[in-house]
């Protein structure tokens, strides 16, 4: 079964004036690890945003994880259960400790505060920050904050991760941490990874590389691709 | 962490903002807590003065045959007759006379049954009231300050000895100069015991004297008039409407300042969270749960402000009223409104910063810097 799959969709903005999706097709498979890569303004967030469900397109279809996001009418619901969203900056809440961050999706469920809180500290168990839990995130460590995102974005047992640049802001060898930990977790829970960068070093860890410029898709796979048609 | 736990820690993450709008809040609602407060307890003042002290009217005479004293009187059976009118609480009837009293050859001397004298808006000075149907008296201040008599003394009236027992104290001038005694005396020295010249009524509480009053009229109208002190308590009791019309007033202005004040730190909060937004749309939140969230919020500086200002106003009525001779009063009412308003004002307040929450696109909130 497919996790994703998008049929000649189309989205602009400011009137149609600024094409950020032109036609796309697209599909990926259940628990597959996929980079999209381009250069800025290419398209490559607003695709993401689609497949999230924080933006509809103008037109085509697009389904994600069995539900059609064109009729969908509960889209919020769409994404507390099925998407966990990572950006390149954390967005962790700063009045609030480490692990209430990662409670915050768990509102969308029926949970009591007791469970809430059991779950989040398995998470930051996952991410190697138990004992972090109580402080509160300008305490950590840019690196830190961005594993706390990755625990929140798995808050909800999604079956798809999408990251927006999740290393963009960090340095290399901190990035490297980050990315392994995302593949592991991808590994171990069988998610479906997209990951959003502009980084090639990046890209080429996933099963797949998916390149985007002006709109459209130009390899959905094809290493050969890479190099020869986009400068990232 | 509970989802109200997360909606009372938020409106403190951006604290001077928050204690501006608290304090702000807080002024009006200590405005309507004081004034709530000092208005129900003029209202209460005023209620017991004329419902505690004092006859409520008295009834006179229409066509009243003269007394031969130079009084006008009506029969003493009216007085179980308007005890008997609804509303009615007690009737006393007083016999005035005019009769040499000491060393002067008329002076004003009036009958009273000793459980009466209340309605008589009279207070013991010294001594105390005369017994019934005795020979005992009470002086007015006046009276007794000109004539140099004080409590003990004896005191020639009508050619018979009586003893001073007591010395009272009045507002009513006429009255600070009179003479009390028992209204079966008064019979007894008149040789009338059928006559009186008034009838002192006070109405049950939470009746009004003028609907009481009305009734009498309309029943025995023709042959007895009522003479009320309605116009002043009509014109006390608009005095007391104009001031509960300016606390509503007030409340009024602190919602309207409160409201536009919680709208704007709501609007400013909302606005530099505009990529939390953002994030809780992007982990699934509703927009039924950030208005509930943004509302929230609202709510908890209101009612923080509810609390702290009931608690301030409570404490300067209570201990500044009584040094400007206010005593003012503090029923359950007064806190329902205060925390009526302050959380009618943290609902208003929140729910258009919360519409434009809910109305921020995800992808945009986002991508704010």
């Amino acid at each position: 079964m497919n996790a994703v799959e998008m049929k000649n969709v189309y989205k602009s903005y400011e009137n149609g004036n600024i094409k950020a999706l032109n036609g796309i097709d697209l599909t990926i498979g259940e628990g597959e690890f996929v980079s999209i890569i381009g250069p800025s303004g290419s398209g490559k967030s607003t695709l993401l945003n689609m497949l999230g469900a924080l933006d509809i397109p103008d037109s085509g279809s697009i389904n994600v994880a069995g539900q059609d996001l064109n009729t969908s009418k509960k889209l919020n619901e769409f994404r507390a259960q099925k998407i966990g969203f990572i950006f390149q900056l954390h967005n962790l809440i700063p009045n609030i400790s480490v692990v209430e961050n990662i409670e915050i999706p768990m509102f969308t469920q029926k949970l009591s505060s007791k469970e809430m809180r059991a779950k989040a500290l398995k998470l930051l168990d996952d991410v190697s920050l138990r004992d972090k839990a109580d402080i509160m995130p300008n305490k950590l460590s840019g690196g830190e904050r961005q594993r706390v995102a990755i625990a929140r974005a798995l808050a909800n047992d999604p079956s798809i991760i999408l990251a927006d640049e999740p290393t963009g802001s960090l340095d290399s060898k901190t990035s490297s941490k980050i990315l392994k930990q995302l593949i592991d977790l991808h590994e171990d829970k069988n998610v479906t990874l997209i990951i959003v960068t502009h980084d090639m070093d990046v890209a080429k860890l996933a099963d797949r590389v998916i390149e985007v410029l002006d709109g459209e898709i130009i390899s959905a796979g094809d290493d050969s691709l890479i190099n020869s048609k986009i400068d990232v | 962490m509970s989802f109200l736990k997360f909606i009372i820690k938020n409106p403190f993450r951006r604290k001077t903002s928050a204690v501006l709008s608290i304090v702000g809040i807080a002024i009006g609602i200590i405005v309507i807590v004081a004034l709530g407060g000092i208005t129900d307890g003029l209202v209460n003042t005023f209620e017991e003065t004329i419902h505690a002290g004092g006859a409520d009217f008295q009834i006179s005479g229409k066509e009243t045959g003269d007394s031969a004293y130079g009084t006008n009187t009506i029969n003493a059976s009216w007085t179980d007759k308007i005890a008997n009118v609804s509303g009615v609480d007690e009737a006393y009837p007083i016999y005035v006379v005019l009769t040499s009293v000491g060393d002067d050859y008329r002076n004003t001397l009036i009958g009273i049954d000793p459980n009466g004298t209340t309605l008589a808006d009279i207070s013991m000075k010294n001594g105390r009231i005369f017994e019934d149907n005795s020979s005992e008296v009470i002086l007015g201040e006046i009276y007794a300050d000109d004539n140099n008599y004080s409590v003990g003394d004896n005191i020639e009236i009508d050619g018979e000895d009586f003893e001073v027992v007591g010395i009272y104290e009045t507002g009513d001038q006429n009255m600070a100069s009179g003479v009390f005694t028992s209204i079966t005396k008064v019979g007894d020295l008149m040789d009338d015991e059928d006559s009186i010249s008034n009838i002192y009524v006070k109405v049950k509480k939470g009746q009004d004297p003028q609907t009481v009053a009305d009734r009498i009229d309309a029943e025995y109208g023709d042959n007895i008039t009522t003479v009320t002190s309605i116009m002043e308590m009509t014109q006390m009791a608009d005095m007391l409407n104009m001031l509960q019309a300016s606390t509503w007033a007030i409340s009024l202005l602190a919602i309207i300042v409160g409201g536009l004040g919680i709208i704007n730190t709501m609007l400013m909060s909302v606005f530099e969270r505009t990529r939390e937004m953002g994030v809780l749309k992007a982990v699934g939140w509703s927009n039924g749960k950030i208005l509930t969230m943004i509302v929230g919020e609202s709510l908890v500086i209101t009612i923080v402000s509810a609390i702290i200002g009931s608690l301030i106003g409570f404490l300067a009525c209570t201990f500044l009223g009584p040094q400007m001779g206010i005593e003012p009063l503090f029923t359950p009412k007064i806190f329902v409104q205060a925390f009526a308003i302050a959380i009618f004002v943290g609902i208003i307040g929140g729910i258009y910063p919360a519409i434009k929450a809910m109305k921020l696109p995800p992808t945009e909130a986002l991508r704010y810097e």
